[in-house]
């Protein structure tokens, strides 16, 4: 009670002072420049025609209408659906196995643990546009082609890697999960560290085979982690565009024209900032339901604790 | 020495951290304002993309453009040059470029591609009261020279370099080059038993794609890609056919074995390069500008005894010909005359009269648009420049300026991957295009 009449007695001054709103204003300035205003701004503009070098255009739905009548677009979602369920599965597969990995190697003192998560990680800190590059000459269908040259030791012909629509879209699937795995590697070895080792202890002496530790015991106190990262790398590969932007362009044809590069090529190649813009607000759309579904898994998940 | 050890207050802090805040965004707010033009009462803003710039990565055209620039500085006085560069992504620089001329924030002078120079009619200055004792107006390919005149008459751009689409083969296989389609087929299953991939050409996702190997085949059957308005046609009535016809070619081009599925990987003529120095190839459709590269790497002797060059074949043959010219215009848009006279005069020193036209073509291996620079002494063209010359005066034309166009292009090297990869017939890929065509366009 004495405490609230204090608090009643605070001059405004006072109460600003105490108050975490001025600390926050800078960053909210420069959030609602650098985030807000452009969202708002993209928004904006998928309800107009707008061409990216005409001053002049009309308010209308029929970007989103054209978007959806293009003969385009079933394949666009199509390429999307592949490129991010098999890419999300794949990253987190392997970034799994390898932490694991590395977790018992470094249980049982081996010293190259250190060295392979530096290695794996190099692999995430290599710009898209780069490991697009270095893909391409990997893929390359010519007498110069590494993976190609390399197969036909092994009794393969020439492999389309980016000339056949469908193989151009699992090559281009594979070089994203090369540079994401490192990424679902760190989070999930951080993970694994956290893991009572009393719980596992138990596990065994209870008789439980190795199989079962794994899928009954650590895959569920691991699955807090494994859905963030589920969430975040799905966000990040819906969002990916340079890389296959520098490894294909979106071709051949359109086969691996996924939503982000569509987004580019439609603003940038053909100037269709209305288009473009509508494109992008079905992948913010995307992305906010993600995030919304990863804020109530954590909220759940606090509450649960 | 004194040090003032008082500690700031909070409020003191958060007065100092809003003023700094406001500084931020006036400055940022004035740096906009005067942002576009950025140049001073006495300096020429000059925007190239980055190869045609000081700041290009080959040392020959990086010193010839900077002792070009302080000699005319030097010679002329009153102004300096102000370089600025623009985005290496050829269409994202035009697409800038057009919006800052809608907005009227363009540098005094930029360099504009040719074909889409006709959008900048209204926005350039005409430049034919600084040319008439120049000389260097009255030798353009004809082809260039209506481009360059805008529809009242009056010289708009000049144009400084240019390039051409050509067919290059083996002369130690192919004795005589293909004129048609029938011929082609024909040479390359004589070449498949070479060993050989026998014709090449790019197929990707780019611009390449349609200059290269789709319009010279349109274009040599009098196909129109847009009517005099601009509106899309390519799809319509004989167009049609005649652009089924050249997706039908490629078709069979790819289901004879002559052309491997891997052209689709090609988004550009140099990207044919590697195959080309692996001795794997027996025709190709190539630019003109491939020659000094492919002379570095495969030696010069060994390229020029081993690759002649051709018109690209056409349906009919004979000499029906068409091939895609391109090239570089400059455009000026300072409003002030003094600084128009002075932009006008650092254009002919560097580049468009005769002394700059040659030595800014040898410096970057680029053809001259003015025919009478390739008999200047001056100007060291190669073995194929006469062949390229002949070609430029007789079979060129330049892609249409309409708005469309941008379109049109992506969706045929859609409709042309599309039937490499066998995922469409001809009819169903082009149905596609110009329905793709049609939604995309703004009445």
């Amino acid at each position: 009670m004495a405490m609230s009449k204090t608090a009643g007695k605070k001059t405004w001054s006072e109460a600003v002072r105490d108050s975490p709103v001025p600390w926050l204003l800078p960053l909210a300035a420069v959030l609602g420049v650098t985030f807000l205003f452009p969202v708002f701004e993209i928004a904006r503009l998928s309800f107009t025609d707008a061409s990216l070098v005409g001053e002049d255009y009309f308010y209308t739905l029929e970007s989103y209408l054209d978007l959806f009548r293009s003969p385009y677009f079933a394949n666009m979602l199509q390429a999307t659906a592949v490129f991010v369920f098999a890419s999300v599965f794949l990253q987190m597969l392997m970034g799994f196995l390898i932490a694991l990995l590395v977790d018992q190697g470094a249980k049982r003192g081996m010293k190259t643990s250190i060295v392979t998560r530096t290695a794996v990680l190099s692999a995430w800190a290599i710009p898209g546009v780069i490991i697009g590059i270095i893909w391409s000459i990997l893929y390359e269908q010519s007498a110069a082609g590494i993976l190609n040259y390399a197969l036909s030791f092994v009794g393969f012909g020439e492999v389309p890697f980016l000339s056949d629509p469908q193989v151009a879209l699992a090559s281009v699937t594979l070089a994203n999960v090369w540079r994401g795995t490192a990424f679902s590697m760190i989070l999930l070895y951080a993970g694994l560290q956290t893991l009572p080792d009393d719980v596992m202890e138990a596990a065994k002496v209870d008789g439980a085979n190795a199989w079962q530790r794994l899928t009954r015991v650590m895959l569920p106190l691991l699955a807090p982690m494994l859905f963030i990262n589920l969430v975040i790398v799905s966000i990040e590969t819906f969002n990916t565009f340079d890389m296959v932007l520098a490894l294909t362009g979106g071709g051949p044809g359109r086969s691996t024209e996924i939503a982000a590069l569509s987004v580019y090529n439609q603003i940038f190649e053909q100037f269709n900032l209305g288009q473009g813009a509508a494109t992008a607000v079905l992948l913010v759309a995307v992305n906010l339901i993600m995030t919304f579904v990863y804020i109530r898994f954590l909220e759940r998940n606090e509450r649960v604790e | 020495m004194f040090v003032n050890k008082r500690r700031m207050s909070r409020r003191e802090f958060l007065r100092l951290g809003g003023a700094g805040l406001a500084s931020a965004g006036l400055f940022l707010g004035s740096a906009g304002c005067s942002g576009g033009e950025g140049t001073g009462e006495n300096e020429i803003g000059w925007q190239a993309i980055p190869s045609y710039s000081p700041q290009a990565p080959d040392k020959k055209r990086v010193d010839y453009l900077n002792q070009s620039i302080s000699g005319w500085e030097e010679s002329y006085g009153e102004f300096t040059i102000d370089s600025l560069i623009s985005s290496s992504d050829v269409t994202v620089a035009m697409a800038r470029l057009l919006k800052q001329a809608n907005e009227d924030r363009t540098p005094d002078v930029a360099q504009i591609d040719s074909y889409v120079f006709p959008r900048f009619y209204e926005y350039v200055y005409p430049l034919d009261g600084y040319l008439e004792d120049a000389g260097v107006t009255d030798d353009y390919f004809p082809f260039i020279e209506s481009l360059m005149i805008g529809d009242g008459g009056a010289i708009k751009g000049l144009q400084f370099t240019t390039d051409v689409r050509v067919l290059y083969y083996r002369k130690d296989l192919v004795s005589e080059p293909p004129a048609s389609w029938e011929e082609v087929l024909e040479v390359g299953r004589d070449l498949k038993n070479e060993g050989l991939a026998p014709y090449l050409f790019p197929a990707g996702r780019d611009e390449a794609t349609v200059t290269t190997s789709l319009w010279p085949y349109f274009w040599a059957q009098d196909g129109e890609l847009v009517d005099t308005a601009g509106n899309p046609v390519f799809g319509e009535e004989e167009n049609r056919e005649k652009m089924l016809n050249c997706l039908e070619f490629i078709r069979e081009c790819v289901g004879s074995d002559i052309t491997p599925t891997r052209i689709t990987t090609y988004l550009q003529e140099t990207d044919l390069n590697a195959d080309i120095n692996a001795g794997e190839v027996g025709m190709f459709l190539g630019g003109n500008w491939q020659v000094g590269i492919l002379k570095e790497v495969t030696g010069e002797e060994q390229f020029t005894s081993t690759w002649g060059v051709a018109p690209i074949p056409s349906m009919e043959g004979g000499d029906t010909h068409a091939t895609t010219a391109g090239g570089w215009i400059w455009g000026i848009f300072a409003g002030d005359g003094a600084k128009q006279r002075a932009a006008v005069d650092f254009l002919l020193y560097t580049f468009v009269g005769d002394r700059g036209m040659a030595g800014w073509c040898n410096a970057g291996g680029y053809l001259p648009p003015r025919q009478g620079v390739f008999d200047l002494s001056e100007y060291q063209g190669n073995e194929y420049t006469e062949t390229f010359r002949e070609h430029l005066d007789k079979y060129a034309r330049n892609r249409p300026a309409s708005e469309a166009y941008q379109n049109i292009s992506t969706a045929m090297q859609v409709a042309v991957a599309s039937v490499v990869t066998d995922d469409a017939s001809p009819e169903q890929a082009l149905e596609t295009a110009v329905s793709s065509v049609s939604l995309q366009r703004r009445d």
